[in-house]
């Protein structure tokens, strides 16, 4: 099990984790859900010993990663697929990973053969396709057969058919009671590939639960079809409802139940065609809590005015 | 555990590490070609110059020192194989992975010393004992020649190669302190180039006291059978160099220590 616990971390001025603390249990595939710059990456590394932290701490099942005696074999990971000396071949590379941890060599042909790049192990790493790379990285995570794995931005350069290859591939890694960790700041992406999901923002947890857990949390709204649009406005407004028009005779509701609506166009004397509660989609729930915490917001930019 | 990450098992990696990349291998082929070639031009050189050389000349002239020249230029081959070992690891951003594997960066440091040492120290031992038998060769029948039974000449070459060692790990010490490629290179050839003539322009008492700490007068000092009384004796010049490169290495080893990767 993987624990972070108040960890903060500061560079200078900047402070790219605030007070993080969240555990990320074995057995299903925990997703680590961020806009850029949000602290992903530096509390991956801090996990790692990469990173020093300023305060708190990282462990895996209770010890820090730096006092591990055979790191990969407990911990696999793959932060930046293209981090390998572009020289050398890609069997060199694994060769000199198993060796530091005594891992034997027959392991190296294994993870070869796993992640697909056995024909291409000895080429040089330079020459890689981000996908490839991508293999690369999964196959030096997995030479320890470690219990925990983490993955930063895994499917960040790969073609779809890669994209559900490393989906099924986490799911297999959870179901074998491995912890599985993976960052990503697509929540489309978490949404199909994540059983639990951890949101941060500006270095700080937000929440975290499973996909039906966040997106029930998430204020919902109604869609209502009527024959009058403009009478049912007024009145839903008078409730202090939040009415938007869209196409189609239609209204989208928030801060309304449907019961409430039904009702008020009853009262009003307004025929109600349709009357739908609209489920948030974990995008819009991801957009909702990150709202603050976006590093680099864009603002709409305003039409220039032509006489 | 007997699976657990030893000092023996990081330096097998590294040293797999080391002798994978083609950097390594450039960089012992510009030391066999840099002291041998330059080794035979130069000495090819003084024997035809010979009969028109001044008896004062002939009386300083080093037999060792003149064939061992090439070892200069050699000097900045070795440096760039130790300063690439390190830096390498920082241009592609490896360095994660080797720290991920390796936590323990003292080791990880040691590791890498270990492998470079040991590789370079013999490597240039036989570049230098083969400039050496060569330079002998070109020399004989007409300019007076060293002998390996000479126990100072044995020292000579012996220690022109220890130099090289030394300034390998000097340009590893300095990778781990700027971590960049490029500025390694510049300070390393700036240590022994520049150096040398920042002092040249100094005044001549300031000169005499100070010249002989300089690097390159310390490699002088090694590998001469008998040192000008400016230099250092060869192995007091070897306790200087050694302690330079041990301070740098210090201070590197404890800043990979302290920095974030």
């Amino acid at each position: 099990m993987l624990k972070i616990d108040h960890l903060t971390k500061h560079y200078k001025a900047t402070v790219a984790v605030n007070d993080l603390s969240f555990e990320v249990k074995p057995g299903v595939v925990t997703g680590f859900l961020g806009p850029n710059g949000s602290g992903k990456s530096t509390t991956m590394r801090i996990i790692l010993g990469l990173d020093h932290a300023t305060k708190g701490r990282a462990t895996i099942n209770g010890i820090n990663y730096a006092d591990l005696k055979a790191p990969l074999r407990e911990v696999g990971a793959l932060l930046d697929a293209k981090a390998v000396h572009p020289g050398r071949t890609a069997r060199n590379h694994l060769r000199a990973l198993a060796a530091s941890n005594q891992i034997k060599a027959s392991r190296v042909e294994e993870v070869l053969q796993f992640a697909g790049i056995s024909s291409v192990a000895n080429k040089k790493v330079g020459g890689f396709s981000l996908g490839m790379s991508q293999r690369l990285g999964i196959a030096a995570a997995l030479l320890g057969d470690p219990q925990v794995l983490l993955f930063d931005e895994p499917v960040n350069g790969l073609d779809p058919e890669g994209i559900r290859w490393i989906r099924e591939f986490f799911r297999s890694l959870a179901n074998e009671g491995r912890t599985v960790f993976v960052s990503s700041h697509l929540m489309s992406e978490m949404a199909v590939s994540a059983d639990q999901i951890i949101v941060i923002g500006r270095g700080k947890f937000i929440t975290q639960g499973s996909v039906d857990d966040l997106t029930a949390t998430a204020k919902g709204s109604v869609l209502v079809r009527s024959n009058d649009p403009q009478r049912l406005t007024t009145v839903l407004e008078a409730l202090h409802g939040e009415v938007e028009a869209s196409n189609d005779h239609a209204l989208t509701v928030g801060g309304l139940t449907s019961d409430q609506i039904g009702h008020a166009a009853f009262d009003a004397g307004v025929t109600v065609l349709e009357l739908t509660p609209q489920r948030a989609s974990l995008e819009e729930v991801f957009m909702e809590l990150t709202a603050d915490s976006v590093e680099y917001g864009g603002t709409t930019l305003a039409p220039s005015h032509h006489e | 555990m007997s699976n657990d990450v030893t000092l023996m098992s990081t330096t097998r990696s590294e040293w797999i590490k080391f002798r994978s990349v083609r950097a390594t291998f450039m960089g012992f082929l510009f030391t066999f070609v840099l002291t041998i070639g330059l080794g035979a031009l130069i000495t090819i050189a003084i024997r035809s110059h010979w009969s028109q050389s001044s008896p004062a000349d002939r009386f300083t002239f080093d037999a060792v020192s003149t064939s061992l020249a090439g070892t200069y230029f050699a000097s900045f081959a070795v440096g760039v194989i130790g300063i690439l070992f390190i830096t390498s690891e920082y241009a592609s951003g490896s360095i994660r992975t080797t720290l991920a594997a390796v936590p323990n960066r003292v080791r990880l440091s040691l590791s890498k010393l270990i492998v470079l040492v040991i590789s370079i120290f013999i490597v240039s031992e036989i570049v230098c004992f083969v400039t050496f038998l060569m330079g002998q060769a070109i020399y004989s029948g007409v300019v007076p020649t060293a002998s390996l039974s000479d126990s100072a000449v044995l020292r000579s070459v012996i220690l022109a190669g220890v130099y090289l060692t030394l300034l390998a790990v000097l340009g590893f010490a300095i990778g781990l302190i700027l971590r960049q490629s490029g500025a390694c290179i510049v300070v390393f050839t700036s240590v022994l180039l520049i150096i040398p003539l920042i002092i040249f322009f100094l005044p001549q008492s300031w000169q005499t006291s100070i010249a002989k700490y300089e690097p390159s007068a310390l490699g002088r000092a090694m590998m001469s059978t008998a040192p000008p009384s400016a230099d250092f004796g060869a192995w007091t010049a070897l306790i200087v160099l050694a302690i330079y490169v041990i301070v740098v290495l210090g201070v590197g080893t404890t800043m990979l220590v302290r920095r974030d990767a």
